[in-house]
This record gives C-alpha cells, structure tokens and sequence, in this order.
C-alpha cells in the first residue's frame, strides 16, 4: 500500500481536510472573558477582559520587551522589539488562537472556559 | 568528495541562500509564527531527489544555520533547524516509496513535517502546548506551499536529467 502514489496522495488529502476543519473549529470556539499571560511557561497575570481598565503594561525577557495593551475589554502586543513582529501583527485576541512571541516567550491567550464555568 | 560534487552542493547551497533571502524581503499572508513559503526548499527537495543523504543533509543544515545569520534571527534557528530536520528525515524515508512523477507529494508531506517540527520545538521552548493552535493553519498553508515548491522542483529535476 506505501507504494502506491495514490496512497500518499489520499494522505495529503486527509491532512489538508483535518487542517482546515481543526482552523474552522479553533476560530468559531467560544471563549470566556478570562485571558493570562504567560511568559517562558510562568503565568504572570491572569486578567478579567470585562473588568479590567484601559491600560498598557511591559513585560520583559533578557531585556526585550513586548508592550501589552488592554482597552475596551480587548487585549493586544502594541509593541515589541523582537525582529518578526508576528505578536503585533496578529493584532487583538479574538479567538482560542493565542498571541505568541517566539523570540520573547510570551504567549497571550484565553483561559479554558471550562475553568470558568467551574469558577464562576 | 571530488571537487566537482563539492562545487555542485556548494553551488545548490548557495542559490538557497540566494531564494531565503528573497522571499524575507516578501510580505507574510497571515500573522501566523513560523508560517511561509519556503521557497528555499525547492532546491532541499531537489536535492533529495538527486543527491545522497548526506549531501543533502549538509546543503540543508549549512543553509539554515547561515539563512538565520543572514536574516539576524538566531532565536528562531531552533524552530527552523527542529521542522528541517524533521522534514528531511521523512523525505529521505519517502523518496523510497515516492517516485519522481510525484514529487510535489513528497514536498507536501515534507512541509508537513516541518511544520510539525517547529510546533513540537516551539511546544519544548515556550513551555506551554496551546501554541499547538497555530499548528492547522501551519498545516494548511504547509500543503499549499509544499506543493508549490514541490512541483518547482520537480520540474527542476526533469530538466537536469535530461
């Protein structure tokens, strides 16, 4: 069967679907207001979108840094001084798709819902 | 080695390079990390067609280690060095089972594979698995671009033999 050219063609096939189906299902999953901020695997803030002020914060990492801004209940990388700038241009956390800097460690992202529900 | 393999890895190598540092000048689509064409790996592709593991092996790791200088962004050497090894192994395995009317297959299967790769060292480096959502938009744009760059080498490989 791992001969055959068609067999591997299916497998490309399957592995595209499964991508683009996993892709819907992550950008239309619901999420609550609840987002932490991890740096270099250490939560360091876990906030409440729908309380929290309008208000920036830095966080470092061997000296860079990523300014974060929260306003109007969203949550942004509005600057950074890595060299890829994927952080900012990834722009405001909408979906269960976290905000990552490889290059800073930083990953912004909602917490499981679950969580919430057990919590709230 | 003679030197006319030499001068043909040293030249392969080269025009790698040359294809990484273009296509760091082209915008990306999406702000997804670690997403691209990867252009330069038409000419990995070629030369796992062509050329033997280990020559292989050395045009790819030569090229990235100097495409991360050249591009000044030693931090993502580790996501780059973890997805180009991953990818080349699987291409190695394949191109046994994969002939060379098919190609493209193997080349989408190998950018799977790097894709795969980046996310596990990305998974191991920020400590912490929900950068695994960036991996089926990886996923999906690493078939696309595989089987572009795919079907350039192809091409490439046709030619040459001719």
């Amino acid at each position: 069967m791992i001969r055959s050219q068609k067999f591997w063609i299916a497998v490309c096939a399957v592995i595209f679907a499964a991508g683009l189906a996993w892709s819907i299902i992550l950008l239309t999953m619901s999420h609550g207001d609840k987002v932490t901020v991890t740096r270099d695997g250490v939560v360091l803030y876990t906030l409440d979108l729908s309380k929290e002020p309008d208000r920036e914060f830095t966080v470092e990492y061997e000296g860079r840094k990523n300014v974060v801004e929260i306003k109007d209940g969203r949550i942004r990388v509005k600057e950074a001084d890595c060299p890829d700038h994927v952080c900012v241009r990834t722009g405001w956390l909408t979906a269960k798709i976290p905000i990552v800097c490889l290059p800073n460690r930083l990953v912004i992202e909602y917490a499981d819902s679950d969580l919430d529900a057990v919590a709230g | 080695m003679d030197a006319k393999r030499l001068t043909r890895l040293a030249l392969l190598t080269a025009l790698a390079l040359i294809i990484f540092t273009v296509e760091l000048q082209l915008p990306t689509l999406a702000p997804v990390p670690g997403m691209k064409l990867g252009l330069a790996n038409i000419i990995t592709v070629y030369a796992v067609y062509s050329f033997s593991a280990g020559e292989t092996a050395m045009i790819l790791v030569v090229r990235v280690l100097l495409g991360s200088l050249i591009a000044g962004n030693m931090m993502s050497l580790a996501y780059s060095m973890a997805g180009g090894m991953l990818c080349l192994a699987g291409m190695l395995l394949l191109r046994r089972v994969i002939d060379k009317k098919h190609i493209w297959v193997c080349s989408i299967l190998g950018a799977v594979l790097h894709n795969i790769g980046q996310t596990c060292a990305a998974i191991v480096l920020m400590q912490t698995s929900t950068v695994i959502a960036y991996l089926p938009f990886l996923l999906v744009s690493g078939c696309v671009a595989g089987a572009l760059t795919g079907m350039a080498a192809q091409l490439v490989v046709s030619r040459m033999n001719k």
